[in-house]
């Protein structure tokens, strides 16, 4: 039981980090991983219903959810959109495509074919069954923030990161803002669409809803990390990341589990999300306004020392 | 270097907001030269330099920067020879990143590979630089920039821009928001590099002791025109007075003609 919460939130956690490099790090809005993270449910499902390998299913999976973020970033570029209605373009168009994709089904099931959740026991096999899922998950989701922190201090990402704090910045260094948005949407809706992929084979089935709300859930998620510790450093922010990502599934799976105590339905959940992220806004805006207000008493008093300081000086000329 | 014939700057035409930003201005800047601009607010200095630039397209003319026509290069890509430096010292650095990773980011121009050269001798050549601030920088490489003072961060920008050594800086009032002592700093920091690198440089002041003390040329804008353009030689025996009053009976001339042609 336990178990099954950990690998729901590691797979979960690797579309948090997609939605970590389009909110926080590119600072875009970006809605597209609701259509993305089930175009990447079913491409994976139908590639491996199809008789694709499991690793050939992912990378077509991510393959897919890099081109919905290429065609985002490029709505945004080209037609000088706000990124929040090009996401809500692709994201529309998306829930018809992964229809099609789906053979013109809403769901599709991978009952009695092989998935990365029946392989994991054989790999593991000195592992009872949730504990082989569970290192099996844990080593992709390692493997992704490994090359995810790699990509983040090379130039490339370092320039992305420069992007989402001051694009600017990146025009006066010579590079076109423009290409950099668009490798960065590729990537975070790649990692989306992996998820996605990983989660039809946990739970073996595709859905065309799979990716409803999943940009709140993210969000909170994100928010949920950064509670946990304070860094600039790209490795501790996703390792915040992974953790925001299992702590709200554990308190998902409480509030599914013992909500009904408090008359809570499943239903009811989304709700609970938006809350929880409404309350990480205050909570995190009051931390801004006290220390901000601190930052103006410190400046205040030494603007006051300077004053007196110059005063003094102008003293000392006079005398 | 740069050569600028006959551009003009019209926002919103058509509209009942059409302003003239820039009427027809031409002007040639010389290798090596180092311009100081005045002139009073709206006088068209801020937009002259976002043409120069590439922020915004000209309404009419042609900008030519070294033998090439750049009039319809994007900006991003003339920046590969202009390096600009806003009077917001927020403008020109990330301040959600540490100050290694800002430099990193201006070590070159162009864009970026999949490639980690952030390693030691790096951090070794980027202290070395931070040193000639001398504002202790070059212990806090790990630090956000967001952290750092106004004038720090300037200092910063200064040093970031002048690190992929362009051809051609452009100081848009970089002074102006720094308190005195920062601003002291950050222009005897600015005069060192134009003279090390030999950047050609025009340079926005309001402080019109600045605009003679520093430059090889002083030229000054009202209305979207260059009104006045002195050499060295000329700037030699300026003094702020002889300015003013050089502005003075320029504008005086101006509207006695505007008179004259109501009366005639």
């Amino acid at each position: 039981m336990l178990e099954g919460i950990f690998v729901d939130g590691l797979i979960f956690s690797i579309m948090v980090i997609g939605v970590l490099i389009s909110y926080r790090i590119l600072d875009f809005a970006d809605l597209t991983c609701d259509g993305s993270f089930a175009t990447g449910a079913a491409v994976a499902t139908m590639a491996i219903v199809n008789g694709t390998g499991l690793a050939t299913a992912l990378l077509l999976a991510s393959g897919a959810g890099a081109i919905a973020g290429v065609i985002t970033a490029t709505i945004h570029n080209r037609l000088k959109v706000p990124g929040l209605l090009a996401g809500i373009l692709t994201m529309t168009m998306l829930y018809s495509i992964n229809i099609r994709i789906l053979g013109g089904r809403a769901n599709v099931p991978l009952l009695r074919i092989e998935t990365l959740y029946t392989r994991f026991p054989e790999i593991f096999s000195m592992l009872s069954n949730p504990w082989a899922l569970l290192v099996g998950t844990l080593i992709i989701v390692l493997i992704v923030k490994e090359l995810i922190d790699v990509f983040f201090r090379t130039d490339l990402g370092i320039a992305i990161g420069a992007l989402g704090s001051n694009e600017q910045m990146i025009v006066s260094m010579g590079i076109d803002p423009k290409l950099l948005k668009v490798i960065g949407m590729a990537l975070s809706n790649g990692l989306i669409a992996l998820s996605g992929g990983l989660l039809a084979q946990y739970q073996g089935f595709a859905d065309a809803n799979l990716g409803q709300g999943m940009v709140v859930q993210g969000l909170a998620a994100i928010m949920i990390g950064e509670f946990l510790f304070d860094s600039n450093k790209i490795s501790l922010i996703t390792l915040r990341v992974i953790f925001g990502a299992i702590i709200y599934k554990a308190l998902m799976f409480l509030g599914r589990y013992y909500g009904y105590y408090i008359n809570l339905t499943p239903s009811d959940l989304k709700l609970l999300t938006g809350i929880l992220v409404i309350i990480s806004l205050i909570v995190a805006q009051t931390r801004n306004a006290a220390s901000s207000a601190d930052a103006r008493k410190k400046a205040l008093r030494r603007n006051k020392e300077r004053r007196e300081a110059l005063d003094k000086e102008a003293g000392h000329v006079e005398n | 270097m740069l050569k600028i014939e006959q551009i003009s700057k019209v926002f919103y035409p058509g509209t009942v907001n059409e302003k003239t930003a820039i009427e027809y201005i031409d002007l040639t800047v010389n290798d090596g030269d180092f311009i100081t601009v005045v002139g009073s607010n709206g006088s068209g200095k801020s937009t002259l330099f976002n043409l120069i630039s590439g922020t915004f397209p000209v309404t009419g003319g042609k900008i030519t920067l070294n033998g090439k026509d750049v009039t319809n290069t994007p900006e991003y890509k003339r920046a590969f020879t202009i390096g600009r430096i806003f009077q917001d010292p927020t403008k020109g650095t990330a301040a959600q990143m540490s100050i290694e990773d800002n430099m990193v980011t201006a070590l070159y121009k162009g864009m970026k590979g999949l490639k980690i050269t952030l390693n030691a001798s790096k951090r070794g050549y980027f202290k070395e630089e931070l040193k000639q601030l001398s504002m202790g920088l070059e212990d806090r490489l790990k630090d956000n920039v967001g952290l750092l003072s106004g004038g720090q961060r300037q200092a910063l920008t200064l040093l970031m821009t002048v690190l992929s050594r362009p051809q051609m800086l452009l100081l848009d009032e970089h002074t102006a928001a720094l308190d005195p002592r920062n601003a002291q700093i950050v222009m005897d920091l600015t005069t060192q590099f134009i003279e090390r690198y030999k950047l050609t440089s025009l340079m926005v002041t309001h402080n019109m002791q600045h605009a003679i003390d520093f430059g090889n040329r002083l030229i000054m804008m009202d209305e979207g025109r260059i009104i006045l353009d002195l050499t060295a030689e000329e700037k030699k025996s300026l003094t702020v007075q002889k300015l003013v009053k050089m502005f003075k009976s320029i504008k005086n001339r101006e509207y006695a003609s505007d008179e004259d042609l109501l009366t005639t």
